[in-house]
């Protein structure tokens, strides 16, 4: 391996981090969104979310993303590979998300919003102060670990020819023949992505206990 | 993301969605885009898709694609009076995309077979690939194809390779043998390692890709025999774009013309195919 064939691969987790960064920043208010209609029990609008999760959390990811490739297209709507597996990732991603949100938003204790209401805070103030901070903090375990599998499942974005980590090792094998080399060096690189994501949740949540001593 | 959670449970309403999307999905093959007309690729330029792990053919090294197809790719920017956008994907999308209109043409090794021309067309054949086995070089237990009867092979799944095994099959039943256990792969350089780890036997490719792959590695691997009838790769585009497919076989047959063609060929498979027909009928 020369290291032209490491930079391809570094090359590759910039795709690879670009994509589950953009994957995880659309894909987590979405799954806000959706999880919150399903609460607050809007008419329509949360029986359609319960479907789309159920559709979503059933599909396979590469299928869904060959399906949104190649039959986009054909109603007239041109996607390219990028755009193609953004969209597949935010589908899917948002769906699983909704579900962890939606955990939190039950075990809400209401007595806690009617209190907020009887004081007279307004429906954004109540969600913003009292709502937001506490579902936050039980669901990101939840959450960090639905984005650590949305890295490790960036491999099958090269079905429509994103070259991410994985594919940029492959491609390498192809060439050398010699495919246990690039496979390991892969390996070494989703190890500190990932591990950065889970620094990143510790340290919110001590920032989190830090500030409510304070309080 | 991976794991099956709770059952769905399907509401009335849910179920008529349902069914609805499905139906959507399979009404779906019906509005398959037309392929571009020439006129509309000179306006817009042509998408060709290549593959990126299929060496001699199409290959990545050092971050930019080579091989036999991106070298003429290169001639052919010079020689359409278009544009050329290539899109480097791996094999399984790649015919997907060109019948459904993603892209124009597939510039890969894509062996002509009979299942295949009833969705897209043919270009002249680009190199000779007749099926041949490669196996272990320390394996002692295969000296011809009758020593294959029962042995494990792997193969790419969706190839032609695998569509023609029954071939081999027909060869070993003469000997009272049989074929053994099919692997299949999504594509080679894993099945090249399974087989060097031992968990295939012998592993069928085209004679082009099994040279390319002893010459790199002889001391592990060992070329066998011919397992098939004629067999050719040519290009492909969608079925009925005529006019594409005439303009591409012109390319090639210039190509051929000022020897382009067989340098290239002897450069990347080690020798070249004088003898390759213009165009191709084939019989599986």
């Amino acid at each position: 391996m020369s290291t032209a064939d490491v930079l391809a691969i570094l090359q590759g987790a910039v795709v690879t981090v670009t994509l589950s960064l953009t994957g995880i920043l659309i894909g987590l208010p979405i799954g806000l969104a959706l999880a919150l209609l399903r609460w607050a029990d809007v008419p329509v609008a949360a029986r359609i979310v319960a479907v789309y999760v159920s559709l979503l959390r059933a599909t396979p990811l590469v299928t869904l993303l060959l399906l949104l490739f190649f039959a986009l297209p054909n109603v007239g709507i041109a996607i390219g590979p990028i755009s193609a597996a953004i969209l597949a990732l935010v589908m899917n991603t948002s769906a699983f998300n909704c579900e962890v949100w939606r955990a939190a938003l039950m075990n809400f204790p209401k007595d806690q919003y009617e209190a907020a209401q009887s004081v007279g805070m307004t429906a954004p103030l109540r969600f913003r102060r009292i709502v937001l901070p506490q579902i936050v903090r039980v669901s990101l375990p939840g959450l960090v670990n639905e984005m650590s599998l949305l890295i490790k499942v960036t491999p099958v974005l090269a079905v429509v020819g994103v070259v991410d980590i994985t594919r940029a090792a492959v491609r390498i094998g192809a060439e050398t023949y010699e495919p246990l080399p690039p496979f390991l060096v892969a390996i070494a690189i989703y190890a500190p992505i990932v591990f950065a994501l889970v620094v990143l949740q510790r340290w919110i949540e001590r920032r989190q206990v830090a500030v409510e001593a304070l309080a | 993301m991976t794991t099956t959670r709770a059952p769905l449970c399907f509401t009335s309403l849910s179920r008529r969605l349902a069914l609805g999307l499905l139906t959507a999905a399979l009404a779906m093959p019906t509005l398959v885009a037309k392929a571009g007309s020439l006129d509309e690729i000179k306006k817009r330029g042509l998408i060709v898709a290549t593959e990126d792990d299929f060496r001699p053919f199409e290959f990545v090294k050092d971050g930019k694609p080579t091989g036999f197809d991106n070298e003429l790719i290169e001639d052919l920017r010079k020689y359409a009076p278009f544009e050329i956008k290539q899109q480097i994907l791996p094999w399984t999308g790649i015919l997907a995309g060109v019948s459904t209109g993603k892209y124009d043409v597939a510039i890969t090794a894509a062996i002509i077979t009979k299942e295949r021309k009833q969705s897209l067309d043919f270009t002249s054949p680009i190199a000779d690939a007749t099926h041949y086995y490669v196996k272990r070089k320390d394996d002692k237990s295969i000296a011809s194809i009758k020593d294959l009867s029962g042995k494990t092979v792997g193969v790419q799944a969706g190839s032609a390779l695998l569509a023609r095994l029954p071939e081999l099959g027909a060869m070993l039943e003469k000997d009272g043998g049989k074929l053994g256990k099919v692997v299949e792969y999504t594509s080679y350089p894993e099945a090249y390692q399974d087989l060097a780890l031992g968990r295939v036997d012998y592993v069928v490719n085209t004679i082009i890709n099994i040279k390319t792959l002893v010459a790199e590695k002889p001391n592990v691997f060992e070329v066998g025999q011919p397992v098939s009838g004629k067999s050719f790769p040519a290009w492909a585009v969608a079925k009925g774009n005529t006019e594409l497919l005439e303009f591409l076989n012109g390319f090639i047959a210039k190509e051929k013309e000022t020897g382009r063609f067989a340098e290239l060929q002897k450069k990347w498979f080690g020798e070249s195919f004088p003898e390759l027909p213009v165009a191709f009928e084939p019989e599986f």
